[in-house]
């Protein structure tokens, strides 16, 4: 009974953690490297599922010329928040943050008019249908092919930052723009480099995990939410911070879960989070840099 | 000669005040007495007033079966040959938006009845200020959304104050304990899915918490209704509105040996719920939920047929509860281009109620006498007969009030399971749906 308890535990504690790195990936990144605090992020979960869906009721395009179409919308929008606002505001990080907030709420508004829950919006992206039994548990196959890709994103991520150039570059930038502008680096073209990165991962997460995830105009919100609770955690724009951050995040929930109930999940985490901020100000990894 | 005019002049004048004054007093006298004692002026028109939130589906299925029944009221030549005009307002889902619209109603629109299709929360908000309003202005106020108690609490604990009030919905929460929990659902348990191990699932709202801790002096915890059903409960746990994954939950159910998981639920992700459930470890054990989008079309789409096996009690399906039943869903569809979803019925079957009232009471002005008859009125309704409890004016629950419960079966078909007098098929345990 213990014996199965615990593998239920551990291994929820990764399936949980793996799908909370895809959602805060992105966040974690402009984090880092423009020093942003994007509270419009969770637009970008929103625009992945209803711009497909959009594209394939309207426009009756089938589900991967849909998607296509929808990263490349994505991208550019992405790109005009950043020339519109980003770019415009860097210095002014009140008017930056609101003004972005208030993008994505035009957004959530707009399909909320367009596509209510009662349209029963979906896209047809499950992978793996079915349950696996791994030990004592009995999960979906899609949610451990979500947390698989999770892995697999954070990986290529990472080795992109540690092994390229531009990766390089980048945390250059998130460690010192002066110095870095005085290398001839472009900043406006790795910024919107950056930007465009840290779309793919939120791409990425809703695909995963729309065949488990609730679909409606709301949704951008609790993801924004737990993607600044884990980046906040692991040290804000650090994204060796954000993997141990979604680990640990994942394995409180997962202890909450089975032990105590459901449905303090949540508050356990952001307990967890006030208590280690209190004594590390800065995150588990510290803030500021990107690696 | 002078003096002696001058003296007959004052007297006279002095007279003349008198009876002046005189006359006054009796007008006021005469005045007050016919305005207490007269009957209030016929009107030449039946004013309802709506609010909702128009932002909201629910208020906005609700707004188009009012103006459905207005609509169909006014063709068969209106109220005691009086047309009715329906007064539609929004309160955009906010208190104070929502009194100053009643306000305005009652006192500048002067209507004969508020029909507030919102939650009970705002509900509340609303009976309150038609409370204060009464006196002056006399008035009818229905809710027509919302399962709370709370409406015909006031009612009951002060009649006289609230008397107006009436509310109607599927199931008040003290219906839910001594007519859902005690008879309907151990029969769905015992006698259709062959099921006596419950496990308890409750969202964590308002609504809920008489469910988990009992009415007292009308029924102990669901629980203990269950157990003295014969029902088992061998698991309990409250899930939380902002809740996304509940598969660890399903693992804990599937480890109790629950043989069906009863979801007091309507407001948490059910569509994340109901994905996540069909594939856990609990994926064969029934599902019945509540409420919610479970019970609507959309679901099918939404879950990508993931809903395929569950069981809801859903007033949305084409099962013709009366010979009323099915033109209501129809038109609804047609002529407004909405779905009937929760609150519709109830705001439908409350006009049609308080139009068989007012020709009982034979006036569109005399209040009380329209108050009185709502306490008597037995209506064929879209979900089976419209009255209201005479004391507390909740509207009379199952079987006048019926609510079908349904599965979705194959192809997203929702098959009415229960009453048996109108199922469309039976109950086919969910391993044997997915094949």
């Amino acid at each position: 009974m213990m014996w199965e308890l615990f593998q239920l535990i551990m291994l929820y504690s990764l399936i949980f953690g793996s799908i909370y790195l895809l959602i805060s990936l992105g966040f974690s990144l402009i984090c880092g490297v423009l020093r942003i605090f994007h509270l419009g992020y969770g637009l970008h979960f929103l625009l992945t599922v209803y711009l497909t869906w959009m594209f394939m009721k309207e426009l009756q395009l089938g589900l991967i010329p849909s998607i296509t179409l929808m990263v490349i919308t994505q991208l550019l929008i992405a790109i005009a928040m950043y020339l519109g606002i980003f770019r415009k505001f860097v210095e002014e990080e009140e008017k930056l943050m609101t003004l972005s907030l208030l993008v994505f709420l035009i957004f959530e508004n707009l399909f909320n008019y367009l596509y209510p829950i009662t349209a029963g919006v979906n896209i047809p992206v499950t992978i793996m249908k079915g349950v696996i039994n791994i030990g004592a548990a009995t999960i979906s196959s899609q949610m451990v092919v979500a947390a698989l890709v999770g892995l697999a994103t954070t990986c290529l991520l990472t080795i992109f930052f540690l092994r390229t150039r531009t990766g390089l570059i980048m945390r250059a930038i998130s460690q010192n723009l002066v110095a870095s502008m005085l290398m001839g680096v472009n900043i406006n073209i790795v910024y919107c480099l950056a930007i465009i990165l840290s779309v793919i991962p939120t791409i990425i997460c809703m695909l995963m995990i729309s065949p488990f995830w609730g679909i409606e105009p709301s949704m951008g919100t609790p993801l924004l939410s737990i993607a600044i609770v884990i980046s906040i955690l692991g040290g804000l724009g650090n994204l060796k911070g954000s993997i141990i951050a979604s680990f640990l995040i994942g394995a409180v929930h997962s202890l909450v879960s089975f032990t105590l109930n459901p449905r303090f999940m949540m508050l356990a985490g952001l307990l967890l989070a006030i208590i280690i901020l209190t004594f590390k100000s800065e995150g588990l990894c510290g803030a500021e840099r990107l690696w | 000669m002078v003096k002696l005019l001058r003296h007959g002049l004052k007297e006279a004048i002095t007279k003349i005040q008198g009876a002046i004054l005189v006359v006054i007093i009796i007008a006021a006298v005469v005045g007050v007495i016919t305005y207490y004692t007269l009957p209030p002026p016929e009107v030449r028109e039946i004013k309802i007033g709506f609010i909702g939130n128009l932002a909201s589906p629910y208020s906005l299925s609700a707004k188009a079966a009012a103006q459905l029944a207005v609509e169909e009221i006014n063709e068969a030549g209106g109220i005691l040959g009086k047309r009715v005009t329906l007064i539609i307002e929004d309160s955009k889902g906010e208190k104070p938006k929502l009194v100053e619209v009643y306000k305005k109603l009652v006192m500048m629109d002067r209507v004969l009845a508020v029909i507030v299709a919102e939650s009970v929360e705002m509900g509340v908000a609303a009976i309150q200020t038609g409370a204060e309003l009464y006196p002056e202005y006399p008035h009818i106020f229905i809710c027509t959304i919302g399962s709370g108690d709370a409406i015909w609490h006031h009612v009951r604990d002060n009649y006289e104050k609230y008397k107006f009030a009436f509310q109607t919905y599927y199931f008040t929460s003290s219906g839910y304990l001594t007519v859902l929990a005690k008879t309907l659902l151990p029969h769905i348990f015992k006698g259709i899915m062959n099921a006596t191990k419950v496990a308890e699932i409750y969202e964590d709202m308002a609504w809920t918490i008489p469910l988990r801790e009992g009415i007292s002096g009308v029924s102990p915890p669901k629980k203990q209704v269950y157990e003295e059903q014969g029902l088992t409960v061998v698991f309990q746990a409250v899930v939380s509105v902002d809740q996304k994954m509940f598969t660890t939950l399903f693992e804990q159910i599937a480890a109790s040996g629950a043989e069906v998981i009863d979801c007091a639920i309507g407001y948490i992700d059910e569509v994340a719920f109901i994905k996540q459930w069909a594939e856990s470890p609990a994926r064969n054990i029934p599902l019945y939920i509540w409420g919610g989008i479970a019970g609507m079309p959309a679901a099918w789409n939404a879950t990508e047929g993931k809903v395929l096996g569950v069981c809801v009690g859903s007033s949305l399906v084409r099962a013709p509860i009366t010979q009323k039943t099915i033109p209501f869903m129809d038109n609804l569809v047609q002529k407004y281009g909405v779905g009937p979803i929760f609150g519709s019925h109830t705001t439908y079957d409350s006009i049609y109620g308080l139009k068989k009232a007012i020709e009982m009471a034979g006036s569109a002005s005399d209040v009380e006498a329209i108050i009185s008859a709502m306490e008597k009125v037995r209506e064929v309704a879209v979900l089976g007969t419209i009255g209201w409890d005479p004391r507390y004016h909740y509207n009379l629950p199952y079987p006048h009030y019926i609510t079908p419960t349904i599965q979705w079966q194959k192809g997203g078909e929702m098959v009415v399971i229960w009453p048996e007098n109108v199922a469309m098929g039976k109950y086919i345990p969910p391993a044997l749906l997915r094949g």
